[in-house]
């Protein structure tokens, strides 16, 4: 049997930074009726690589052919004509207009479109509604229809299910089925391993800016994608490593906190020492619940306590002041894109400034101590944004060890962040609550609780459903609460 | 999943109005500051309409123009200065021709002034300099040549022009029709332009996020550009409609820079974000004149004008509140 032709192929593409080498080398092929899995550690490099691919950037070197044909994308369009529609991390859709004002741009097909949508069980979407007014989710789901109704020879998807539910999920590998039965092919970019063993049947590894593996998953177990990615074996954080030490004081309380609909009557405490786990669906309420714990938004009723004293949070500043510090879900709003890793590091200690003409002298040594502690890569150190996912996340994590705190709230940390990444933050995590941390901690991983939470609470509408023993919850125990249903006796 | 819309309105049409309640709000502003001026004063006829609706027009024209660079995601300063070139050339070479001369010589300036801007929008793209600073020098430049066309107040047109945006010949009294058409039409046929063909979308996207607009593989050099061209042909418009109502040429800076700074101010006050990518184009045509309106009824209430620029500030700041606090409630709502 002869080969499937090559749809999409990649030789020697490199691309740099100014002094930071995003790519040295990468060879990918990509054939007909193939889902291809690109996998790698944080900064390895691919964002990069799908920018290239795309039309977003051009490489600096190398060679990108598509169906045999040496091409050069200068912009986006250039990609989209050649046949390679992209679904990015952020929905490529205008906020301001409505879907189909968006369609309309794209010169797409409405009744393809309201097909496509339809796969999904969104076929009643309202398309003259703003784009601005739809769920992230929901435009994920828009901007995928609107790259398959482009009708391309290769899709490439960037994370698209990590904003999505399990069931929206199996619908696009349902689709991606169909689509490679087709004689078509799509690049996935996940984290997700299990994604990858089920719907993939190749995969690229990347490591440090080189294609280092090609596999075809069917053949090998998740632990060797895994070493395929680090290149070394992986100590896992387990429950072990838990300190033994009881909670101390309750750091934070609440008691009846209600925000409307959003959340309802929710009550619960954390001690000293203590990591609680919040686990829920989308949409139950989370986002609002920690806007209230950080003092983002103020709560209809109930009441928040922090060392045994009440306090009314009119902004997040009275909440940074209590010690009550939050780790956002979406990271780049916590930053200054444009500063340098020192100066987003130092922003907590501006408020603290005495002289107005010289920093504190301890600031240097703390903010380097901090880069050290949590090898923050530096190499992009000039501008955060430039730095990648997990890094930054790194650096919202440490701006707070340089400003001092002692309730850490964080939503979804390890969102978006490659394996390894995950396992040092899940590590911080243990280590500051050691050091008397009180930290809540939303996850939308159910293998997190396990790893890194001592107890966990279910939100399901706005409610506290169900509170486990995180060494005893599964991922099981913890789905049948989050909708909502009675353990099975 | 359902549709989970942050919006208090579902059904078709009132989401319509919701979508378009600043535009109604300040077509409604200017009707209910005409009703109050018609009391104020002891005849209001066609002879004051028509004296508004002309008086209203460069600013209204060139507001039109800058909203459409603000939608966009620019700001152009040198609308001002663009308006006095054009002003300035029509009356140097219109004076004593034929009305068919005239005409070809104000098409020529629309799309004279219509390059030159994109060359100004391209300048800004390929230079990656901000747009007010571009615009600022290039205002200037335009200034300075107008002083050199015309270095003292004077020239003239055809009496057919001065009907076409005043209403009459002479550019006093007649027909309110020729300026009211010339008003809402160019506004009218401008937003609809803007909201329904993919050109004018493409406006929007890239005004509201620039990289999605790219990502989805539209261009937005081109936009940017169009944009400005766009801005450059209602300044010539402007220009045009102060030479048929003034009757003469005027290249003071001070003249052109005020009308930049009116332009804008009719903008925000017109709810277009100066973020660019939201609002409607045709409710700068209400806020225009309005801007124009206050100084007669000032007058007509027996303000001393030199206080008037007090009020107008005062006005922009309170409607721009209003504003904010609207959507600042709606926000604590959902």
């Amino acid at each position: 049997m002869s080969k499937p032709k090559l749809l999409l192929a990649t030789q020697a593409i490199a691309k740099s930074y100014g002094p930071v080498t995003a790519l040295r080398s990468v060879d990918l092929t990509v054939r007909g009726g193939e889902i291809h899995a690109l996998l790698g550690a944080n900064g390895a490099g691919k964002s990069t690589l799908v920018k290239i691919l795309a039309g977003v950037q051009p490489a600096d070197q190398g060679v990108l052919r598509v169906e045999g044909q040496i091409v050069r994308f200068r912009t986006p369009a250039d990609a989209l004509h050649a046949g390679i529609a992209t679904v990015f991390q952020d929905p490529a859709l205008i906020p301001d207009l409505t879907v189909a004002q968006n369609l309309h741009l794209s010169r797409i097909d409405r009744t393809h479109f309201r097909d496509g949508l339809g796969w999904f069980g969104l076929e009643r979407l309202d398309l003259a509604a703003l784009v601005r007014e739809l769920p992230l989710e929901t435009l994920r789901i828009v901007d995928l229809v609107r790259a398959v109704a482009r009708q391309p020879h290769v899709l490439l998807l960037d994370e698209l299910t990590a904003a999505l539910t399990a069931e929206q999920a199996e619908r696009v590998f349902a689709l991606l089925r169909d689509w490679k039965k087709q004689g078509k092919s799509a690049v996935l970019i996940t984290h997700r391993l299990a994604e990858v063993m089920h719907i993939c049947d190749q995969a690229t590894i990347l490591r440090d800016g080189r294609n280092v593996a090609e596999l075809a998953p069917a053949n090998v177990t998740e632990h060797q994608l895994v070493e395929a990615m680090l290149g070394a074996s992986l100590e896992p954080t387990s429950a072990a490593s838990r300190s033994e030490r009881p909670p101390g004081d309750t750091l934070l309380e609440v008691r009846g906190l209600t925000a409307r609909h959003l959340v309802q009557e929710v009550s619960f405490a954390v001690r000293s020492g203590e990591i609680l786990g919040l686990v829920a669906l989308e949409g139950q309420g989370q986002e609002r619940l920690f806007d209230l714990l950080s003092g983002n938004r103020q709560p209809t009723a109930g009441e928040i306590w922090v060392n045994g004293t009440r306090c009314h949070f009119r902004s997040p500043y009275d909440a940074v002041r209590r010690g009550v510090v939050l780790v956002p879900g979406d990271r780049v709003i916590a930053l200054l894109p444009n500063q340098s890793v020192q100066h987003n590091l130092a922003t907590p200690l501006f408020g603290k400034l005495t002289s107005w003409w010289r920093l504190p002298s301890n600031e240097g040594t703390q903010v380097q101590r901090t880069v050290e502690q949590l090898s923050i890569d530096t190499r992009a150190a000039a501008q955060v944004r430039r730095l990648s996912g997990g890094n930054q996340q790194k650096v919202v994590l440490g701006r707070w060890l340089v400003g001092g705190f002692r309730t850490l709230l964080c939503f979804d940390p390890t969102r978006g962040i490659d394996i390894q990444t995950k396992h040092e933050i899940y590590a911080l995590l243990r280590k500051l609550a050691a050091q008397g941390a009180a930290i809540v901690l939303y996850t939308s991983e159910l293998a997190e609780i396990g790893l890194v939470c001592d107890r966990v609470l279910v939100l399901h509408r706005g409610r506290i459903v169900d509170e486990q023993d995180a060494r005893r919850a599964t991922e099981s125990s913890l789905l049948t609460a989050a909708h909502g249903l009675e353990a099975p006796v | 999943m359902t549709n989970r819309l942050a919006v208090p309105f579902h059904h078709p049409l009132l989401r319509t109005l919701w979508r378009n309640s600043w535009v109604l709000g300040v077509w409604l502003l200017l009707f209910g500051l005409l009703i109050w001026y018609s009391t104020l004063i002891p005849v209001f006829g066609p002879f004051q309409i028509a004296s508004i609706t002309k008086n209203s027009l460069p600013l209204v024209y060139l507001a039109i123009g800058q909203a459409i660079i603000v939608v966009a995601g620019g700001i152009d300063l040198s609308l001002g200065a663009l308006l006095l070139l054009s002003n300035v050339v029509a009356a140097r070479c219109m004076e004593g021709q034929p009305a068919g001369v005239v005409a070809a010589i104000g098409v020529a300036l629309v799309a004279a002034m219509a390059l030159l801007n994109a060359f100004t929008g391209l300048l800004i793209h390929r230079s990656g300099v901000p747009d007010i600073v571009v615009t600022l020098a290039t205002s200037y430049i335009w200034s300075g040549l107008a002083l050199w066309i015309l270095p003292s107040p004077g020239g003239g047109t055809a009496p057919e022009m001065r009907w076409l945006f005043t209403g009459s010949p002479s550019g006093i009294g007649g027909s309110y029709w020729p300026p009211l058409l010339m008003i809402l039409v160019p506004g009218m046929l401008v937003a609809l332009w803007a909201r329904n063909t993919r050109p004018g979308l493409t406006l929007y996207a890239a005004g509201s996020n620039r990289t999605a607009a790219q990502l989805a593989g539209l261009d937005v050099r081109r936009a940017k550009i169009l944009a400005y061209a766009l801005g450059g042909s209602m300044a010539a418009a402007a220009g045009l409609a102060t030479v048929a109502i003034t009757g003469t040429g005027d290249p003071r800076f001070a003249v052109g820079a005020s009308a930049t700074l009116n332009s804008v101010a009719a903008v925000v006050l017109g709810g277009i974000a100066l973020t660019g990518g939201v609002g409607n184009l045709f409710s700068v045509v209400a806020t225009g004149v309005t801007l124009i309106m206050l100084n007669p009824i000032l007058i007509a209430m027996g303000v001393n004008s030199n206080n008037a620029q007090v009020l107008q500030g005062v006005l922009i700041a309170g409607v721009m509140m209003v504003g904010g606090l609207s959507t600042f409630l709606r926000e604590r709502r959902s």
